[in-house]
């Protein structure tokens, strides 16, 4: 497979991992940010109250010792004020609360209780020294102000809060409480949980965004898969459809390939040979384009669209890339068994000027016209899509195909059908044609190509099939065959229209069905029920251009034809090529033995017509008889 | 007392990385004070300690043996650290043998005391009392004023 740059161009999964990792990183950045901002949050949610009830017993005390000039004096004098002061001080008890108590310092600068809300058998003395464990405790007498210590090594307490008590500007007094472990434990319970919640859903983000990578990655997988095809390895029409626009034209040269005669391949050596000729051909396709820069992409059965990479400096190496497809392909044996080869020519068109085109299908469009014009050419070459010869070659547009259908512009010419014997008219062929807004008559070769494989195809086979109809009533002597292609006859909407005109009784044997042969019908049970019931409703079915493709003789059994038209190709060559001739001959033989008539196409001159003849051909068609026109009136004359 | 509260903020971290109290917390409560009361018992006598704790356990005999040669008789040791409370027990005198205790309010009632380390506030707290001190003839090195109460 060529490496392209829809698929291996590694930013388009690393801008997604980087920015979905950065977005993770600032996260957890503003995560912990938060945690810390929360921590203190709770922190003070949890002590404020504390502080707020210390504040005030510390007015309280202040209060009591209104009278002092003296406080440590006063207290250690005063036993009742003692005695209040410890009252004062037990209120601050609680569980995370282990201890108040209230201490000065003495000229060694020694700290000594004066009162202590302890029970009796952890209850200071009055006057007793306390060491205290940290310096922190001097820093409150530079600052003056409540103070909060951490205890790091006291591993029943968590913190202390003190309040100086002042006299005069000096600090007399200082309040102290501790608080057990167990508050900071419960601080740290709601922090942990906090950030087991915040954990939690990191980690959830975390398994959604690898999960996402990972399905990311399938997903590419399986879309890579989605976009090849099996049987040759180069893109299919999946891939066509979903990046036809992100194709970018001014850097592509488009061709399309076409293998020459590939339904005889199948049709003489079977499928497998057939399938065995298509891979050869991709095969040789990927070892001839430049790995790196080309799209080859399987957009039909046979039919290859090729991509080339253009240089800043022409067309040059492009067109040189599609000469190399051209040449290695008709020099190439292609294998059909272990010592067979058979040789395989290819049609392109190429599209040199895409870039000229509003969107990829018009440019394809343009590059499909080429090949067409190849194939016209008598095939085994490429041709280059010229915009000028194709002014006077030009194909209508949709637009115009469909203003056309709105606007009653379409019409049938009708080419008579004889019996070969006596000359005289068994059938006509209806013809279609579209009259453009100059007057002028469209023929189908600038029509078909347009609408190949879109509703409006069906569209216009409803339109020739109302104006046939309408003939057939108009002219109840006339008989007329009309065009289907496969895809008409499995159409629910045809099928009704057929239906009902078989309800008029003389209707249906007069309108005869001429169904190019196709591996869609002798492959869809739907297609070949559908005929059959056609069939038993009156209509004739003809097999149109046989020879020419298909030309499968068991399927004409199965879908019970009545009649087969041979290919007018094979018929112009009869006279000067044999196999042609003994084709033809062998068809008739078949034909004759399976009960089938048979029409010959393209009958253009009296030779034709006596080979015709001598071969016991039941029906002839061509210009030897007559051309292609609208019915004149004394024609209906006749008919009716 | 800042020199003290800096001995002993040294003297934690020196073995802060031992602090797993959650683990094994009575054994580390008392390793710090087995090394208080070897850094106090030091600094008091000069020859080489003898150790007698009444009633002793089987963790503290594991911890003090560390820094001490322990007595396993009153009458054989020359410092004698009391830490547990039991009614009316009679122990040898305190001729030639120094008697510490963890009991602040045992020290001020028995004379035969000379200092204590306690825990006060969850806090450890040194306690010697200077006429005793002066009684024994013990030169405790300057960082200990802070300690020392003039009763």
């Amino acid at each position: 497979m060529s490496n392209k740059p829809f698929f291996k161009k590694p930013l388009y999964f690393l801008i997604p991992v980087i920015a979905i990792s950065s977005i993770l990183g600032l996260l957890l950045l503003s995560t912990i940010k938060l945690e810390g901002s929360i921590e203190k949050k709770i922190f003070e949610i949890s002590t404020s109250d504390v502080f707020t009830i210390m504040n005030n017993s510390a007015t309280a005390i202040q209060s009591l010792l209104k009278e002092s000039t003296n406080y440590p004096e006063d207290i250690k004098k005063n036993r009742l004020l003692q005695h209040k002061i410890e009252e004062n001080l037990k209120v601050l008890i609680t569980p995370n609360i282990k201890y108040a108590y209230l201490l000065y310092r003495d000229e060694r600068g020694v700290f000594r209780f004066l009162a202590d809300a302890s029970k009796q058998e952890e209850k200071a003395l009055i006057d007793q020294k306390f060491d205290v464990e940290s310096p922190e405790w001097l820093s409150l007498y530079g600052e003056k102000k409540a103070l909060m210590i951490q205890h790091t090594l006291l591993h029943q307490l968590s913190m202390s809060y003190l309040i100086p008590i002042m006299y005069h500007d000096k600090i007399e007094l200082i309040l102290a409480i501790d608080f057990s472990i167990q508050k900071i434990e419960e601080i740290n319970h709601i922090i942990h949980l906090m950030q087991n919640g915040i954990l939690a859903v990191m980690i959830v983000v975390l398994i959604i965004l690898l999960f996402t990578i990972i399905q990311s990655i399938r997903f590419r997988a399986v879309k890579k898969t989605a976009f090849i095809d099996k049987l040759t390895n180069v893109y299919n029409r999946n891939y066509l459809q979903k990046y036809e626009d992100f194709i970018n034209l001014n850097d592509f040269i488009l061709a399309t390939l076409d293998i020459d005669y590939f339904k005889k391949v199948n049709d003489t050596y079977g499928h497998d040979v057939g399938d065995k000729i298509l891979k050869q051909v991709a095969n040789t396709l990927l070892l001839t384009i430049r790995n790196k820069d080309d799209i080859i992409i399987r957009y039909g059965g046979e039919e290859f669209l090729i991509l080339i990479k253009t240089q800043r400096d022409g067309h040059l190496n492009a067109l040189n890339v599609i000469e190399r497809i051209f040449r290695n392909i008709q020099e190439h044996p292609f294998a059909i068994s272990n010592n067979e080869t058979i040789n395989i020519t290819v049609s392109i068109g190429v599209n040199l000027v895409p870039h000229k085109s509003r969107t990829f299908s018009e440019a394809f469009k343009l590059a499909d016209i080429a090949l067409y014009n190849a194939k016209n050419k008598g095939r085994n070459t490429i041709e280059l899509y010229d915009e000028n010869e194709n002014i006077h070659n030009t194909f209508l547009s949709l637009n115009e195909i469909k203003e056309a259908i709105e606007e009653h512009r379409i019409l049938c010419y009708y080419q008579k059908i004889v019996d070969t014997q006596t000359q005289e008219l068994s059938y006509y062929e209806a013809l279609l044609r579209i009259i453009d807004k100059n007057g002028t008559i469209i023929t189908p070769d600038k029509i078909l190509p347009t609408i190949k494989g879109t509703f409006i195809l069906r569209n216009i086979t409803k339109e020739v099939l109302g104006i046939c109809y309408e003939q057939l009533i108009k002219n109840p002597l006339m008989s007329i065959n009309v065009n289907l292609n496969p895809h008409d006859i499995i159409d629910e909407t045809i099928l009704t229209l057929l239906k009902n005109y078989a309800s008029e009784p003389t209707i249906a044997p007069r309108l005869g069905l001429e169904i190019v042969e196709s591996e869609d019908i002798a492959h869809r049970d739907d297609a070949k029920n559908n005929l059959l019931e056609l069939k038993s409703l009156g209509y004739k079915i003809f097999i149109d251009d046989f020879g020419s493709g298909y030309s499968n003789f068991i399927y004409l059994t199965e879908i019970k034809t009545d009649y087969i038209k041979i290919d007018g190709t094979i018929i112009q060559k009869i006279l000067e090529d044999k196999i042609s001739f003994l084709l033809v001959k062998n068809i008739v033989t078949f034909a004759k033995e399976a009960h089938i008539k048979v029409v010959a196409e393209y009958v253009s001159n009296e030779q034709i017509y006596d080979k015709i003849k001598s071969l016991g051909i039941e029906y002839c068609q061509g210009v030897f008889f007559s051309t292609a026109s609208a019915l004149q009136n004394h024609d209906e004359d006749k008919l009716s | 007392m800042r020199v003290f509260i800096l001995l002993l903020t040294l003297l934690a971290f020196s073995s802060a990385e031992n602090y797993t109290f959650l683990v094994q917390p009575y054994s580390k409560e008392m390793e710090l004070e087995a090394k208080i009361i070897a850094e106090i018992a030091t600094s008091s006598v000069r020859e080489k300690i003898e150790l007698f704790i009444p009633h002793m356990s089987e963790m503290e005999e594991k911890i003090y043996s560390r820094y001490f040669k322990l007595s396993s008789k009153c009458e054989t040791a020359n410092f004698v650290f009391v830490n547990k409370a039991v009614e009316n027990e009679i122990l040898c005198d305190n001729t030639n043998r120094l008697f510490f205790t963890n009991n602040y309010r045992k020290l001020l009632s028995d004379e035969k005391y000379y200092g204590a380390l306690f825990w006060n506030k969850s806090r450890p707290n040194i306690v010697f009392i200077k006429k005793r001190l002066e009684k024994r003839a013990i030169e405790l090195p300057k960082t200990f004023d802070q300690f020392i109460e003039n009763f």
